[in-house]
């Protein structure tokens, strides 16, 4: 008993502080969004139940919303992953330069994301971008392509900026996983005849697997709430055709100034997070994914 | 002894000088450029270097965030005696009880007669009392430039809107990249859409742009079928596909390159066109819609005061001072909004240049009615994001100019307005 409450009273300032950064916004956050508090309400707040949820399942463009936010994120993910891993591989044997390499492999993460959606924004403009510019004048284009305007291809215009930015997430994360494989294992492999895809294969992979499945689950949570880039690049224009959930928040914030629905958006992105974030609890506690 | 006496008075001296008390007045700003905001430091360092003893501290957020941060730090009575205030958040402000009546002030500021007509009623939207002092005024005006018409044969500026996008027709050649239309698509395009809708009217409430004088909704009017079909015209003829999705910034920059020529914007434009293509455009009266009208909004910005301010005379001798006519000149001229007095267009030959020619012809004109947006409506703050969405759509061809209309009007039903 006595060993019970010495746990309880060292943990007690870390409780006192995590409910002060943690718990206090977000119940405060759910709170809100049962309310009416917004620009043009400050002198009537009052309790208005659902109402708030009711507006957001009945918004005729909310589908779309969740459509857009489940692209963003796969697309997003699977090339970042893809893209990461090669570089990885690339950094992984010491070469001339690797540290000028690096560091121009890892310089988008030290930019702030809506900083790059800005500087994006005017490289893939339709009439004075450099991208077109640089297409036409290769031949591989004829005419300007409206890479934000044009609502087929905008959404995939910032996936591509978010998978240039994401890139070296996955690269650092990976590098350091790679170099944790004993070298031994690859000498032997090679005394066994194993060429470099089977020993990519056999060895590195598995090897990295919880650094996989770890990084790849962390970063949907990231990229959901990653409305930077969006926001510095489209705002989620053209006509919805870019917005993600996390976009639609600020924007009910910004534009509507209605504090209460924008916390009701939060919400729901909260329960979402929580009802993935069990799930990928339950899938890296399983114990096939250590070695 | 000499030696003490002198340093007793050096002591002396010092002491007075540190118990000297020192007022500060925190100023918050709504609209922080690197543009405006170095002027507004230099104009207070004048009034601080007249006025020993008053330190303005500014407080300067994030053009995007400013009207949240100010709403937010009123609303909870936060340390502040200058505050900027909008007209699109006037109504918000004095409606929580927080801002102080300037009239007595006011009436017995000498240079109150100066101001131009109409400033003070439009400041008095809310209750009919002046909350604050405008310190520049916004109307939307036709920028253009001649070196780029004249390549084309065009020596003069369109007069209606149908000249207009012929003229922005004629200029129109994809292939070359030149286009004739600035067009807005994103970031409040709400005054643009409405000047062009409007100017199909001719029986426009003063009050409410939205209304006509039969209180009726403008969009459930045919005539509003006529005016989205053209401005959808105005869009697919004559200006870039990729200006669905710009604001100010690309705007000007389209202007400033010279790829599209015509181009709405307010006057704080001015400043930056003054820097970037010195004497290479002009400004014109808005193009006159088919009933031979146009209805411009009249936008202002100006200083008010929150009422429970400890230092109220104080904050208005600063408002007076940033108001005299000299220092709003200068204003004027450095941020680009018009003067609010008179006095400034006639001894400033600036405000005589053809850059200011397309103001001067509008408020000179009986063609042009100002009116007024439901500012204080509750549903004003979803419309900007709700119209920006639906406008794009039918851009797009998502969206049909009738159900768009249609959308527009129970909107504004829902909101209360209409008969």
């Amino acid at each position: 008993m006595k060993n019970k409450s010495f746990i309880l009273i060292m943990i007690l300032p870390t409780l006192i502080l995590i409910s002060f950064i943690i718990l206090y916004p977000t119940i405060s956050g759910v709170l809100l969004s049962f309310k009416n508090y917004s620009l043009f309400n400050f002198g009537n707040i009052k309790w208005i139940g659902f109402e708030n949820y009711n507006e957001i399942f009945s918004d005729i463009f909310y589908i779309d919303v969740i459509w857009n936010t489940i692209k963003w994120i796969f697309f997003s993910v699977f090339f970042q992953l893809i893209l990461g891993f090669i570089l990885a591989l690339l950094m992984k044997e010491p070469f001339k330069g690797r540290g000028i390499y690096a560091g121009l492999v890892f310089y988008p993460w030290a930019v702030s994301g809506f900083a790059i959606g800005l500087i994006w924004s005017w490289l893939l403009n339709g009439q004075f971008g450099v991208i077109n510019d640089i297409l036409m004048k290769f031949g591989i284009i004829k005419k300007s392509i409206n890479f934000l305007s044009d609502p087929s291809i905008a959404l995939y215009s910032v996936i591509l900026v978010n998978i240039w930015y994401g890139i070296p997430f996955f690269a650092i994360m990976i590098l350091a996983a790679l170099q944790s494989i004993p070298n031994s294992l690859y000498e032997a492999a090679e005394i066994d005849g194993a060429g470099y895809f089977t020993k990519l294969i056999k060895i590195t992979i598995p090897y990295i697997k919880p650094t996989l499945i770890n990084t790849v689950l962390l970063r949907i949570i990231w990229v959901m709430n990653f409305p930077d880039i969006i926001y510095g690049m489209t705002r989620g224009g053209p006509a919805g055709s870019t917005e993600i959930l996390s976009v639609k928040m600020i924007n009910t914030v910004f534009y509507e100034s209605n504090y209460s629905l924008a916390a009701a958006h939060g919400v729901i992105i909260v329960l979402i997070l929580l009802i993935y974030t069990i799930m990928y609890l339950k899938l890296t506690s399983k114990k096939e994914f250590n070695i | 002894m000499k030696k003490f006496i002198l340093l007793l008075v050096l002591v002396l001296s010092t002491l007075m000088v540190f118990s000297e008390e020192v007022i500060t007045l925190n100023l918050i700003e709504a609209f922080s450029s690197p543009w405006r905001t170095p002027t507004l430091n230099k104009i207070i360092e004048m009034f601080e270097t007249l006025n020993p003893g008053v330190k303005i501290n500014v407080i300067s957020p994030p053009y995007e965030t400013a009207y949240q941060k100010i709403n937010l730090m009123i609303s909870t009575e936060q340390p502040l005696d200058i505050v900027e205030i909008g007209d699109w958040n006037l109504s918000t402000l004095a409606s929580m009880g927080k801002l102080e009546d300037l009239t007595s002030y006011i009436n017995s500021w000498s240079e109150k007669d100066d101001l131009i007509d109409g400033v003070l009623e439009a400041a008095s939207i809310y209750n009919n009392k002046p909350y604050l002092l405008p310190h520049g005024i916004f109307v939307k005006t036709l920028f253009y430039r001649p070196d780029i018409l004249e390549k084309y044969g065009i020596n003069t500026f369109p007069k209606t809107m149908q000249e207009m996008y012929d003229m922005a027709k004629k200029l129109t050649e994809s292939n070359k990249n030149q286009f004739g239309f600035d067009f807005r698509g994103k970031g409040y395009p709400t005054s643009f859409i409405d000047i062009v809708v409007t100017s199909f009217f001719d029986d426009i409430d003063p009050n409410n742009m939205y209304l006509t004088k039969s209180e009726k909704i403008i969009f459930e009017d045919p005539r509003a079928i006529e005016a989205l079909n053209f401005y959808v015209s105005l869009y697919k003829d004559t200006a870039p596909k990729d200006s669905i999705n710009w604001g100010w910034d690309e705007q000007v920059n389209s202007f400033v390159s010279g790829i599209t020529p015509l181009l709405f914007q307010d006057p704080d434009t001015t400043g930056m066109l003054n820097e970037m293509i010195p004497g290479k455009y002009k400004t014109a009266p808005l193009p006159l819609g088919i009933s031979g009208k146009t209805y411009p909004s009249f936008g202002f910005v100006g200083w008010g005061i929150p009422n429970y301010s400890k230092h109220k005379d104080l904050a208005w001798k600063f408002i007076k001072f940033v108001s005299s006519a000299e220092i709003n000149g200068y204003w004027s001229k450095a941020y680009g909004a018009l003067p609010i007095l008179k006095s400034v267009y006639e001894y400033d030959s600036y405000f005589s240049s053809d850059i200011f020619k397309g103001w001067r012809d509008m408020f000179n004109s009986e063609h042009y009615q100002f009116t007024q947006y439901p500012l204080d409506n509750e549903n004003w703050g979803k419309w900007n994001e709700f119209q920006e969405k639906t406008m794009q759509q039918v851009l797009l061809g998502k969206l049909s100019v009738e159900k768009c209309l249609k959308e527009w009007t129970d909107f504004w039903k829902d909101a209360g307005l209409g008969k």
